[in-house]
């Protein structure tokens, strides 16, 4: 499946602010993390780390084997996010977000997302959205969960 | 011995290394998050008004200091035998092109619990005027070897 990456393309078909219930499940596809995918996001952050690239080195950590970066969340929530949906309105602004990490994500996994907006509130003439994640891996075990604070655009 | 844990004290600095931002590494994020909001890409968009905030052109993702963040605890970690478990950013200001960014931490609590060894630290990421541009909190663990 190709990725469309004209975030105007769906615009008409997001919730906006008003719309968006806070608690409501967001509708999310199952993503496969490539090697390819993974090594990508490592260059974009100047990643070197040998755990994400050299596989002889990687056996012999106790990891076992390559893994994904803990921040590989960044390219798994547009990833598993849908084209419609409000994560991806342009202008969305991200104000912060916090993550807690359990085990790694690894090339070859099917990631799923549970997601949801948790809340939403206006602060000094702004629009806040709050949303909620869990990524999980193909057996369910959780990869990691975090919450984002974005600005809704106008 | 000393467990790596042990040897650790409150105040101590972690340096990351400094990150050119440049339009093109900026596009390079884009292709390696899937996020290719306007704000990132299309210097036209970017000179209306947000709110109070004016950008005046594209801005880097604030998920990128986050990367960086990432990489300068895990390479300081793995050696270590520790983990990265958790790292809560905000965005201070905007990073444009041509800035340069760097990370740094500082532990400011260690803490042992029933199973684990835990260190807090203090997160952020300045730019080449010496301004904050992202500020946070990490958590690492240091498990205990049987």
């Amino acid at each position: 499946m190709s990725f469309e990456t004209d975030f105007w393309k769906d615009e008409a078909r997001r919730k906006t602010w008003d719309d968006i219930v806070p608690g409501e499940p967001r509708k999310t596809i199952p993503y496969v993390l490539t090697l390819e995918a993974i090594q990508r996001y490592c260059r974009a952050v100047g990643e070197t780390n040998p755990l994400y690239f050299d596989e002889a080195y990687a056996k012999r950590t106790p990891w076992k084997g390559i893994i994904a970066p803990p921040s590989i969340h960044i390219l798994l929530m547009f990833a598993c996010t849908p084209a419609d949906d409000w994560m991806r309105s342009p202008g969305t602004i991200n104000a912060g977000q916090s993550w807690s990490y359990n085990i790694p994500a690894r090339p070859g996994d099917t990631i799923t997302l549970q997601a949801r907006a948790l809340d939403k509130f206006i602060r000094k003439d702004r629009l806040f959205v709050i949303h909620d994640n869990v990524f999980f891996n193909q057996h369910g075990e959780v990869i990691c969960s975090g919450r984002g604070w974005t600005i809704r655009p106008r | 011995m000393a467990t790596a844990f042990e040897r650790l004290t409150v105040g101590q600095e972690i340096h990351g290394a400094a990150f050119a931002v440049t339009r093109e590494t900026i596009r390079e994020f884009c292709d390696a998050s899937l996020d290719y909001n306007p704000l990132h890409l299309d210097d036209a968009y970017m000179q209306r008004s947000f709110g109070k905030t004016q950008f005046g052109g594209i801005i880097m993702h604030g998920m990128t200091n986050f990367g960086l963040i990432t990489r300068m605890l895990t390479d300081w970690l793995y050696p270590l035998g520790a983990l990265h478990r958790r790292l809560e950013t905000r965005w201070r200001a905007p990073v444009r092109p041509g800035d340069t960014i760097t990370p740094r931490a500082r532990i400011v609590q260690k803490r042992s619990t029933e199973k684990s060894d835990w260190v807090v630290l203090e997160v952020e990421v300045r730019n080449q005027r010496g301004e904050t541009v992202a500020t946070g909190e990490a958590l690492a663990e240091f498990p205990r070897r049987a």
